[in-house]
């Protein structure tokens, strides 16, 4: 079988979506590629090229797996069940800061307990607050819901910022161990130490890289799953008509508690992630814009599609990484005007989310088949290659 | 027994008068700001998220006539009221409008228009910290020897324009056909337009009072607090909780929900006390203001979610 017939093949079965974001993706690719390669061209050479190293790369993709996690928690809620959080960034700072607090050496309470104990206690007090959140709001319109948690989400940051006793306030917290490095995923440092040698990256990085991916696919399965499921189809009635689902006798309140505790805890696990990644935390990294840098990536994805929530957390992370690496840059064509770089990022957030709500609400992949049991398209396609 | 009541009533107002004193000025403002809010909701049916940053455009707008011009306050003021209005209008037909009222892309698209606002003022004028360049910090000497509290004459002029502005409101709602209107579109848009009512032109007013209302707001608020470009983001959530506790939708609710919280976030240092007194439960200071809001904005929700004045019946 040659190339092409290969190409063809996997192609045939595509949606025109499908094919566009393909072909998306196999462009950025290249040029992710050619970037990497004129790297030693231009330490040679001396050229004024713009490159890529491949530890940025990983360092970046490394926190890309934070991103996708909080943006598929989100899509569970919002695509899902048509929820509208917007205290992502307090779930996910709870799930730090409980991390932090329980295995950092610079933590004020000095427990330094292993990275799962950190795990469970964050995923249980996500689930609590989550439905605590849940409780008076999910039985009203769903704007009371969007105005609880942003109410939420600053008060979590004013109680982090104000209780220093538990959890060290504006100082932040540090210390934290490697989670790859203990118990139970010490057994694969062997072998990703070298490959890490290999590529010139960090190795705790690399190693982070490879946990974040598999916890993330993990998820995405699981995501992938509970959507074919009779309780992902509930939650898309009560999404498109709540009346509907109520009137089929589904307890509708209860299952949107559901999706929006399932996507509190999703949240929280990315904090958690984070917290051992970066290995500080501080209050100030609980800025209510990183909520909706999640808001634009599930958007922008495609509301509903977890195949959408990993193409828009991509999309998101590659322009908040580019406005860093290229700050320079922008920095030397418009020197004349001194823009903060903060307020930029700001206006770029508020000016996507306003476009993207009005051009395009379905987002570059918009669930179709998703929605199908896959047996039941098999069948189909099975079917149609018999006539 | 009983008669004793009322004057340990007085003496607790009388002891605390430096609170309550301060608790009106903030009230002031939080109506200013919620009664747009409030205002959206009943006829553009969508929490505007971007009420506090409008706050911002107003406060801003006097720093341009105050400080950088060099007029006085007072011009700033009106500029402030008539420019945020102009904004108001204008996000609404380039950004609200092409939603054609589905409520839930109106909220998000909000959320957007917040964060434009505020990085453009951010870019115009710096993260730095202003203050407008008018005096009356002293307090006003009678009013000292009279109630023993100091209030400035920054307040006393908040407290008045605050009531001078809610009355013409409430006047222009009730006794104009402008304001006939208004209600009647926030109670049933379809019915008004059936009526003939030209429901969007009753919606530019109600961008143009709100924005102006802001404008207002936010020029008090810059005068009470710092001018930052955080400012009116940073009491969305309390605006909010004096929607809801009046009643979404409901203006006449919205100034008592106002008059509530905003009386509430200032004598938060008295309630943090009071509920360190129990047992088990710890005391907390002022840094908690948005805290109490948000709590009562909770317990609202569970008890009566329509609020005080409930629905949209008033507007």
């Amino acid at each position: 079988m040659s190339l092409e017939s290969r190409l063809r093949s996997t192609l045939a079965g595509r949606t025109e979506e499908e094919k566009r974001v393909l072909a998306l993706i196999a462009g950025f690719l290249s040029i992710v590629l050619v970037l990497v390669v004129l790297g030693p061209v231009v330490a040679l050479t001396g050229l004024p090229l713009p490159t890529l190293s491949i530890s940025f790369i990983i360092s970046t993709l490394a926190i890309a797996g934070m991103y996708l996690l909080l943006t598929l928690g989100l899509n569970v809620q919002w695509g899902y069940a048509g929820l509208v959080n917007f205290s992502v960034v307090a779930f996910w700072g709870i799930g730090a800061y409980t991390g932090a607090l329980l295995t950092g050496a610079g933590s004020p309470h000095e427990l330094e307990l292993h990275p799962l104990y950190g795990l469970v206690v964050a995923i249980v007090l996500a689930a609590v607050l989550g439905f605590a959140i849940g409780l008076p709001t999910l039985r009203l319109r769903a704007d009371y819901l969007a105005i609880a948690t942003l109410g939420f989400s600053e008060i979590i940051r004013i109680i982090i910022l104000n209780e220093e006793w538990l959890t060290a306030g504006g100082l932040g917290v540090g210390g934290m161990p490697t989670l790859v490095s203990t118990w139970p995923l010490s057994f694969t440092t062997p072998v990703l130490d070298p490959i890490a040698d290999l590529l010139g990256a960090q190795t705790r990085t690399v190693h982070d890289l490879v946990f974040v991916m598999l916890l993330t696919f993990v998820v995405f399965l699981l995501l992938r799953r509970l959507q074919v499921s009779p309780w992902g189809r509930v939650l898309r009635t009560i999404r498109g008509d709540e009346d509907v689902a109520a009137a089929l006798g589904k307890n509708t309140y209860w299952y949107k508690m559901q999706a929006f505790v399932l996507g509190c805890v999703i949240m929280a696990i990315a904090g958690w992630y984070y917290a051992h990644h970066v290995r500080f935390m501080t209050p100030a990294e609980l800025d209510p814009i990183d909520t909706f840098y999640i808001w634009v990536a599930v958007i922008l994805g495609g509301s509903g599609s977890n195949r959408g929530a990993i193409i828009g957390g991509f999309t998101v992370v590659i322009i908040l990484q580019g406005t860093r690496l290229y700050n320079d840059f922008i920095d030397s064509i418009l020197f004349f005007l001194t823009i903060d770089e903060a307020a930029l990022r700001l206006l770029l957030v508020g000016l996507l989310v306003i476009l993207v709500v009005r051009l395009r609400p379905e987002g570059i992949l918009p669930p179709q088949r998703e929605h199908i049991w896959p047996a039941a398209l098999r069948e189909r396609a099975g079917e149609e290659g018999e006539q | 027994m009983v008669d004793q009541l009322p004057a340990a009533f007085v003496e607790w107002i009388v002891s605390n008068g430096q609170l309550f004193a301060s608790g009106l000025v903030f009230s002031s403002i939080i109506i200013l700001g919620s009664i747009g809010l409030a205002l959206v909701y009943a006829i553009g049916d969508f929490p505007s998220f971007a009420h506090g940053d409008l706050m911002t455009v107003g406060a801003y707008t006097a720093v341009v006539v105050n400080v950088i011009l060099g007029l006085h306050l007072a011009i700033g003021f009106v500029v402030a009221m008539v420019v945020t209005a102009a904004v108001a209008l204008g996000t609404d037909k380039l950004v609200f409008r092409p939603l054609e009222g589905r409520a839930i892309e109106l909220l998000i698209t909000s959320i957007g228009v917040a964060f434009a606002y505020r990085a453009l003022i951010h870019m115009g004028f710096g993260p730095s910290s202003r203050s407008y360049d008018v005096g009356g910090r002293g307090g006003i000497e009678w009013i000292r020897e009279t109630f023993g509290v100091t209030v400035t004459p920054r307040g006393a002029t908040i407290v008045l324009t605050t009531l001078v502005l809610v009355t013409a409101l409430h006047l222009v709602l009730q006794y104009t056909t402008l304001g006939r209107m208004m209600r009647a579109t926030a109670e049933n848009k379809e019915l008004a337009r059936i009526s003939g009512i030209r429901t969007q032109r009753v919606l530019a007013a109600m961008w143009l009072i709100g924005g102006a209302l802001a404008g207002a707001g936010g020029v008090f608020l810059g005068l009470e607090l710092v001018i930052r470009p955080r400012l009116g983001f940073s009491i969305l959530v309390v605006l909010f909780a004096a929607v809801i506790l009046g009643g979404i939708g409901s203006v006449y609710g919205a100034m008592l929900g106002g008059f509530v919280i905003g009386m509430a976030h200032e004598l938060t240092p008295m309630i943090g006390a009071a509920v360190g007194a129990v047992p088990l439960l710890p005391a907390f200071g002022s840094e908690y203001d948005a805290a109490v809001a948000f709590v009562i904005m909770i317990l609202i929700l569970i008890v009566k979610p329509t609020g005080i004045i409930g629905g949209k019946t008033s507007a």
